[in-house]
């Protein structure tokens, strides 16, 4: 029953959680100055007419109370609303970028889990030695790049060998199936390398600091005492319960592949969902923010409860 | 502001420092050995704009535009010496009252739905604006003192106006509105038009101009195809791609790398990378485009702003030139009025920028009794002069711009420091949420920020009247004898009486300085030399003035 209580908690944290985040969402855009209103209604011969015109279908003349439960009444019916800019609606929009987004982040994010964990274990097992000073010296030294600096660099170096930008070869025409993911792969190469190799120090630091306090407890030390061979200690004993920070870090990197990454889709002109939540602040498009922040939200919230959830199967203390 | 401004463009002093216009090339190479036209090809284009809708009456951006350009037919169009010519019509008259005007379009052209393109689809899309016009509204302002259009018979328009109107002025206008298929946007219109804002237009989209939208990916790409069927000359290009970028160092990367094949216009920090490739043509030309020193003109927080002399003061203590060298690296010129050069007859040649003089601005300062500080810091009106400056951060250059200006106004006692912000952001500060004549334009002193004329001046004119309040006003100038000038311009029949208007109202700006007009910037593109054709412009190439560039560029062989 103890498994069930822990459960229900999660989830209602969860569910409240989402709630907060919402209401904060309608919140914060609000209160940054400008508006999407001053924005369009700057063009030639604009009259006050068109301003009411236009804050009358954004619906921003009615009060922000009105404006809120209207917003809940929407997103009660599933409805995330219409942009401001592109008077679309927004779950298409957001559909459509994070479609784009999530293969290259995914690249990213599973390049730096693997290796990361990989040389992580492997600094800690022989620790003090060239292979931990390498490892970590690498992991620091791409942990602290800042990103963009590093997609310029990864672009200029690879320039005319692979795409400087974009998702496909839009003039690769009718391609065989081959060539298309062949085209895909390149063009996701850089932006996944760069995104990859930043998330990658990370793991790498926090695996390496959770493999070592696992070494050095007691029943490691017992494993030793018995003649267990190295191999077996660190894959059998050390690994799993190495594995629980990781496991956090994981989940939360998951929960941001949504989010795709501002910076990495600005240098690589990659058409996704940071480039849309970067294009929504410039236009103060509260909709498309509110519906990004929603999504990235409820990735978040969704993933941290099955880390919580794989909490209680990896570490048998949650249930006791 | 104004980046997502349809950008104007201006006549006469094209500097084409290295050669791209085509046109009839190709024929003459034939006998003189130059370089044949190869047909076809489909032409790889790099932008840092984009496509943000394809809806005429939700698009803001340049790129968006430039694409209506080449889909929808157009009355008129400008020619490379940016007079006003035919487009889908082919000559016009005006009624002796200068109250209406006649256009012969031309027959046989054809929508890609294999509609015929008529005039009535040209008096079926202002009729729209008159009758919706608050949601045509981004269009709207274009139809401005029209009251009337009507066709007679399919290849004949007549626009009607509420008043004599300028001939230049009318036709400048209607060269901004594409001319859209009535088949199409008739089944859009809705309740009270409402549904023309939220169509979206997608691609394929029926398209009448020299080329079809035939795919488009938001952020991403744009793909055209030519149009069998269009009205006038026949392109030489299968088509077009217009690949978007956010990153101008990755898209020369593309260009130098034979991604392709040319770019629109970029910063002059590329260009000796583009111009050490021997395979790469680099065009430049002046621009419209210009920086500006602004003073808020109703109420700044420190009032001594108000006064034209402490702004000429201002005006000789910034270094020009330094401007010019450092923040476009030479690509540039010195601004005087806010008319730029390249418009031709509308610059007034008689505004000159203020001479660089630290001497005499110091010495103006010190007759207007603004004595020098223990600090270095000048004390009005029992305060130091010390004044905020913001700064959108739209603008390409924007803190070298600053630190330029910062220095030289300290040299004259004056402190300035800088507010970063972006641009929907810095309209906030300076107009406030509500923007009521005269409360507004009451929370900053100084900003700068640029400003992308249209080719004819009532645009660039219109940004200073009391009733852009709100809308383009960054200064809060209100002068109800400015505003009275600018009405005047757009009804002054004669060509000759509104350039004299016009000129005068240049003349009033430059002494009441609500702007210190700093520097034009210099278009700046590159191609590569398999191809040719490209017919430059003060805004690029690729540009909503004209169709020449993409019927005329081709292929070398």
């Amino acid at each position: 029953m103890r498994g069930a209580d822990y459960v229900i908690k999660r989830t209602v944290f969860a569910l409240v959680t989402v709630f907060v985040a919402i209401t904060i969402n309608f919140i914060i855009f609000r209160a940054a100055p400008g508006s999407a209103i001053t924005n369009l209604s700057r063009v030639p011969g604009a009259t006050p007419a068109l301003r009411a015109e236009l804050q009358r279908e954004f619906g921003l003349d009615k009060s922000k109370w009105q404006q809120y439960v209207i917003y809940l009444g929407q997103l009660g019916r599933g409805n995330l609303g219409v942009s401001f800019s592109s008077q679309e609606p927004v779950a298409d929009e957001l559909k459509r970028a994070v479609v784009n987004t999530i293969p290259m982040v995914l690249l990213g994010t599973v390049f730096a889990i693997v290796f990361g964990t990989i040389t992580g274990v492997l600094a800690a097992w022989r620790r003090r030695t060239a292979v931990d000073y390498a490892s970590v010296t690498t992991a620091l030294f791409f942990y602290s790049l800042p990103t963009q600096w590093l997609g310029l660099m990864l672009l200029l170096l690879a320039a005319g060998k692979l795409p400087s930008g974009g998702r496909v070869d839009p003039f690769l025409f009718n391609p065989s199936i081959v060539q298309h993911m062949v085209d895909v792969l390149e063009h996701m190469v850089l932006p996944s390398a760069t995104l990859g190799l930043v998330l990658y120090g990370e793991y790498t630091l926090v695996a390496r600091s959770a493999m070592l306090e696992t070494l050095g407890e007691d029943y490691i030390l017992t494993a030793r005492a018995k003649g267990l061979p190295d191999r077996t200690i660190v894959r059998r004993h050390a690994l799993r319960n190495a594995m629980l920070p990781v496991t956090t870090l994981m989940a939360l990197s998951m929960g941001y592949i949504v989010a795709g990454s501002i910076l990495i889709e600005r240098v690589f002109s990659w058409p996704g969902i940071g480039q849309a939540v970067f294009s929504a602040v410039r236009d103060r498009d509260w909709p498309m923010l509110q519906g990004a922040f929603l999504l990235l939200t409820l990735s978040v919230v969704f993933f941290n409860y099955v880390a919580d959830l794989l909490y209680f199967k990896l570490d048998p203390r949650i249930s006791e | 502001m104004r980046r997502w401004m349809r950008i104007g463009a201006a006549v006469v002093s094209v500097v084409l420092i290295a050669a791209a216009c085509g046109g009839e090339a190709g024929e003459e190479g034939e006998e003189t050995g130059a370089p044949k036209i190869v047909e076809g090809g489909i032409l790889r284009l790099g932008s840092s704009s984009t496509i943000d809708s394809l809806n005429p009456f939700k698009a803001f951006q340049q790129d968006a535009y430039n694409t209506f350009m080449y889909i929808y037919p157009f009355l008129v169009q400008y020619d490379e010496n940016l007079d006003i010519v035919g487009d889908f019509a082919e000559d016009w008259e005006w009624s002796d009252d200068r109250r209406s005007v006649t256009f012969h379009t031309i027959e046989g052209g054809k929508w890609s739905d294999g509609q015929p393109v008529t005039a009535e689809d040209a008096a079926y899309t202002l009729n729209l604006m008159l009758k919706y016009p608050g949601p045509t509204g981004l269009m709207a302002g274009y139809a401005k003192h029209i009251v009337s259009a009507e066709t007679p018979d399919p290849n004949t328009l007549v626009v009607g106006y509420e008043a004599p109107v300028n001939e230049a002025w009318a036709l400048s206008q209607l060269e901004l509105i594409p001319i859209l298929p009535e088949q199409v946007w008739s089944q859009q219109e809705g309740d009270n038009g409402k549904g023309l804002r939220t169509f979206t237009n997608d691609a394929p989209i029926v398209s009448g101009g020299p080329f079809v939208l035939t795919e488009y990916e938001k952020r991403d790409i744009a793909q055209f195809a030519k149009n069998p069927d269009f009205y006038g000359p026949e392109p030489h290009i299968d088509g077009f791609g217009l690949k978007f970028y956010t990153n101008e160092d990755a898209m020369i990367s593309a260009l130098l790398n034979d991604e392709l094949d040319a770019v629109e216009t970029f910063l002059p920090t590329a260009l000796e990378k583009v111009q050490a490739d021997p395979d790469m043509v680099v065009v430049e030309t002046e621009g419209v485009y210009f920086d500006d020193f602004i003073f808020n003109s109703n109420k700044p927080i420190h009032e001594e702003l108000l006064d034209p002399k402490l702004r000429e003061a201002f005006a000789h203590a910034i270094d020009l030139q330094e401007l010019v060298d450092v923040v476009t690296l030479g690509h540039g010129q010195i601004g005087t009025t806010i008319v730029p050069p390249v418009t031709g007859e509308w610059h007034n040649p008689n505004v000159q920028a203020a001479t660089y003089d630290v001497d005499l601005a110091n010495q103006m300062l010190d007759d207007l009794g603004f004595e020098m500080g223990p600090d270095g810091v000048r004390i009005a009106n029992g305060r130091p002069m010390e004044y905020e400056v913001l700064t959108p951060d739209s603008v390409s250059g924007i803190d070298r711009e600053f630190q330029i200006i910062q220095a030289g106004l300290e040299q004259i006692g004056v402190k300035v420091t800088q507010k970063k912000l972006d641009p929907s952001a810095v309209f906030d500060v300076m107009a406030g949420p509500e923007y009521v004549y005269p409360e507004s334009y009451d929370k900053f002193d100084l900003a700068i920020w640029d400003w992308y004329p249209l080719i004819d001046p009532d645009f660039i004119l219109s940004v200073l009247i009391c009733e852009q309040w709100g809308f383009w006003s960054d200064t809060g100038y209100c002068n109800k004898e400015y505003d009275q000038l600018y009405e005047d311009q757009g009804l002054a029949v004669d060509p000759e009486a509104r350039k004299e208007i016009v000129w005068q109202m240049q003349e009033m700006i430059a002494n009441d300085r609500p702007y210190l007009v700093l520097m034009h910037r210099n278009v700046i593109e590159a191609h590569n030399k398999q191809w040719d054709g490209f017919v430059i412009s003060p805004q690029g190439s690729f540009n909503n003035l004209w169709k020449a560039t993409l019927i005329n560029v081709h292929q070398v062989g």
